[in-house]
């Protein structure tokens, strides 16, 4: 006589079995998730970790003498220093705040170029994104040098506007300030810019327009109402992508600075290239990276992000 | 045991013995077969083969390896964190770090064949403690490079690179030491012993020409092309840009200041515990070689330790750029002391607090 497994008995079984297929496929997972991570995390951990624990260790050398890793005892000398020396506070303070102006020019002047390749790009949207690409295809350097030559006494703007009659003599105002690097650093971003708020605009459900249109809203309310609110995540993307960077740069106040255009990178640079003081570039870098740290933190809980991002 | 063992123990050593006295004293590889490796840690531009052809030509089989330093305060720092260069090139005021700190051989000069042909006064500044820890090699000047269009009336003192006259036209060297050295000379201080107060003095003023400076010069192309284009009237220059400049047919004129011009030497000096110590030795005495030492004078404008170098020199532009057609030229010259590291940190510290001044 044959029996009838009981429901429950049936359950059971496929418990056991359910589990030791989740087994397999735990091990299968874990097998996979360090064959993916362990290059990148070992890259990350070789190359930028334990460099960056190693300037946290340098920022406590007392000075640059005697054998470079022998152990020596903690001293808060570079950092008294820094705390006693205002002007690096001050700087630092003008570098924050040039990047948030650059980082805010750089935004708005992107969501244009986003919004035209994500609704009106249609079939030549990708030919758009190349062109918009191609600036990546030449070196850095290059790209700053060129807005040399555009600003420069003998540079573009002023042999226009001299050959035009509209001035006399060239405008040294042109180059070698800050305004020069703030113009400079927002052409560079640009492009950086405009890519994770095309990928917010593309994410957005076309049907909600229609639905909107439906129920009588015109345009500008569509995109305040709509395209806006569900493209800000990519906003702040590109805005904290442009942000970070910006406060520690230091090849474009280099290039087209001038005397007066020097960033907090800039000095950091030179405890470590002109100075031959890695420990205080090293205390430098720290209260830079921990500013900047906390400055994000605050910023991402004043608007919420996470709430955003879902 | 096997009676003939003795017997073949003896003749073994027998044998060895008679090879060992046989054998003639070590002779020297011929210099086209000698092979190895020796890396250099040297400043970009002095890679090129010009730089170094004699050493090229006499070992052709020697492989030699060149990192690149972009100061003097980089390659002491690498040299410091470890560096495995055999051979690096640091210049004057940046010496006594690396004989304090161990980084440095001293030179058996009895090694080098071309070692008589440098004057006694230019060995003597690469002795530290009274030991010859470095070679001198390149040697140049450093005063005010004009534009005699744009100030027909000359140069004649360091005080120009503070002159109002000249805002926004002047373009100094980015550089502590570099800045102190000045105004030093501006206002007769004893450059080797400047006063916490004098240094505070120094600050002030550097700070107040920051807004007549159009940009500090960090390589000398970047300040060529300031010159070319007119936006820069008077700048800090080594002799390398004028003679360039010159030669361009630019209108541009070497101030022979009051105070007196600056000289630097550039030295090579070898690596405490170099495994390679016998071909560094040769690569610092093919530096000392004629030919390299033509190609420094000729090519780029600076001048050469080697004596009969200098001697050789008719090109009545680069007698000018020299100073060679002025005998008192040395005696109107200030020579850059060697730095200790406080001065060094509290120099380079001024230096950033005047760039990042309000």
């Amino acid at each position: 006589m044959t029996t009838t497994p009981s429901l429950p008995h049936f359950r059971k079984k496929l418990g056991e079995g359910a589990r030791r297929v989740g087994v397999g496929r735990g091990l299968d997972r874990r097998a996979t998730f360090w064959m993916l991570y362990l290059p990148p995390l070992f890259w990350l951990g070789a190359f930028f970790l334990i460099p960056l624990l190693l300037m946290f260790a340098f920022s406590f050398r007392p000075d640059m003498s005697g054998d470079f890793f022998r152990l020596w005892q903690p001293s808060f000398n570079q950092y008294s220093k820094l705390f006693a020396t205002g002007s690096y506070w001050r700087l630092l303070g003008v570098s924050t705040w040039m990047a948030f102006e650059i980082s805010i020019f750089a935004v708005v002047l992107s969501y244009p170029i986003a919004y035209f390749l994500a609704f009106h790009g249609r079939q030549r949207a990708g030919f758009y994104l190349v062109l918009l690409l191609v600036p990546f295809w030449t070196s850095y350097l290059l790209r700053v040098m060129a807005w040399k030559i555009m600003l420069g006494t003998e540079g573009v703007i002023n042999s226009f506007l001299t050959y035009m009659n509209i001035i006399q003599e060239p405008l040294t105002a042109l180059l070698y300030n800050r305004n020069a690097v703030v113009l400079t650093l927002i052409y560079v971003w640009i492009p950086f810019a405009t890519l994770p708020i095309l990928a917010a605009l593309q994410r957005i459900d076309v049907s909600l327009f229609e639905a909107a249109a439906d129920l009588g809203a015109r345009p500008i309310h569509q995109f305040l109402r709509i395209t806006l609110p569900l493209s800000l995540p990519g906003v702040f993307a590109a805005f904290f992508m442009v942000f970070i960077p910006t406060v520690g740069e230091y090849v474009t106040p280099l290039l087209v600075g001038g005397s007066r255009g020097s960033m907090y990178g800039n000095i950091i640079q030179d405890f470590f290239t002109k100075a031959a003081n890695w420990p205080f570039g090293s205390a430098m870098s720290m209260v830079m990276l921990f500013g900047t740290l906390v400055l994000v933190a605050f910023a991402t809980r004043l608007i919420n992000l996470r709430d955003l991002l879902e | 045991m096997n009676p003939k063992r003795p017997l073949l123990y003896s003749l073994t050593i027998l044998t060895l013995l008679l090879s060992a006295c046989g054998a003639a004293p070590a002779t020297e590889v011929p210099p086209d077969q000698l092979t190895g490796t020796l890396s250099v840690l040297d400043w970009a531009g002095y890679d090129q083969e010009d730089f170094w052809v004699d050493f090229k030509n006499t070992y052709p089989n020697v492989t030699v390896n060149f990192e690149i330093g972009i100061s003097d305060a980089d390659i002491y720092a690498k040299m410091a964190a470890g560096n495995q260069a055999d051979v690096f090139h640091p210049y004057s005021g940046w010496l006594q770090f690396y004989v304090d700190e161990g980084l440095v051989e001293e030179i058996d000069t009895s090694k080098l064949a071309n070692w008589d042909k440098v004057s006694d006064f230019h060995k003597k500044l690469g002795q530290i403690n009274g030991k010859q820890y470095f070679i001198p090699w390149d040697i140049g000047f450093s005063s005010i490079l004009y534009r005699t269009d744009k100030i027909p009336e000359g140069v004649d003192s360091w005080a120009a690179l503070t002159d109002p006259k000249y805002a926004g036209h002047i373009s100094m060297w980015d550089d502590g030491p570099g800045a102190v050295t000045v105004s030093s000379y501006i206002h007769g201080y004893d450059e080797t012993a400047i006063t916490a107060e004098q240094l505070a003095t120094i600050k002030e003023e550097w700070v107040a020409q920051r807004d007549l400076n159009l940009f500090y010069w960090a390589g000398e192309p970047e300040l060529q092309e300031g010159m070319r284009s007119g936006d820069v009237w008077a700048a800090y220059a080594w002799q390398g840009s004028y003679a360039l400049l010159l030669g361009e047919g630019l209108p541009v004129a070497y101030a022979n200041p009051k105070e007196g011009r600056n000289s630097w030497v550039g030295f090579y000096g070898i690596r405490k515990g170099t495994e390679n110590l016998d071909l560094a030795l040769k690569f610092l005495d093919a530096k000392l070689a004629e030919a390299t030492g033509n190609n420094v004078v000729n090519l780029f404008y600076y001048g050469h330790s080697n004596q009969d170098v200098m001697k050789s020199v008719t090109d009545p532009m680069l007698k000018e750029a020299f100073g060679l057609n002025d005998p008192d030229i040395l005696e109107k010259t200030n020579f850059t002391p060697n730095l200790t590291a406080e001065q060094r940190d509290a120099w380079t510290a001024m230096w950033a607090e005047v760039k990042a001044a309000p």
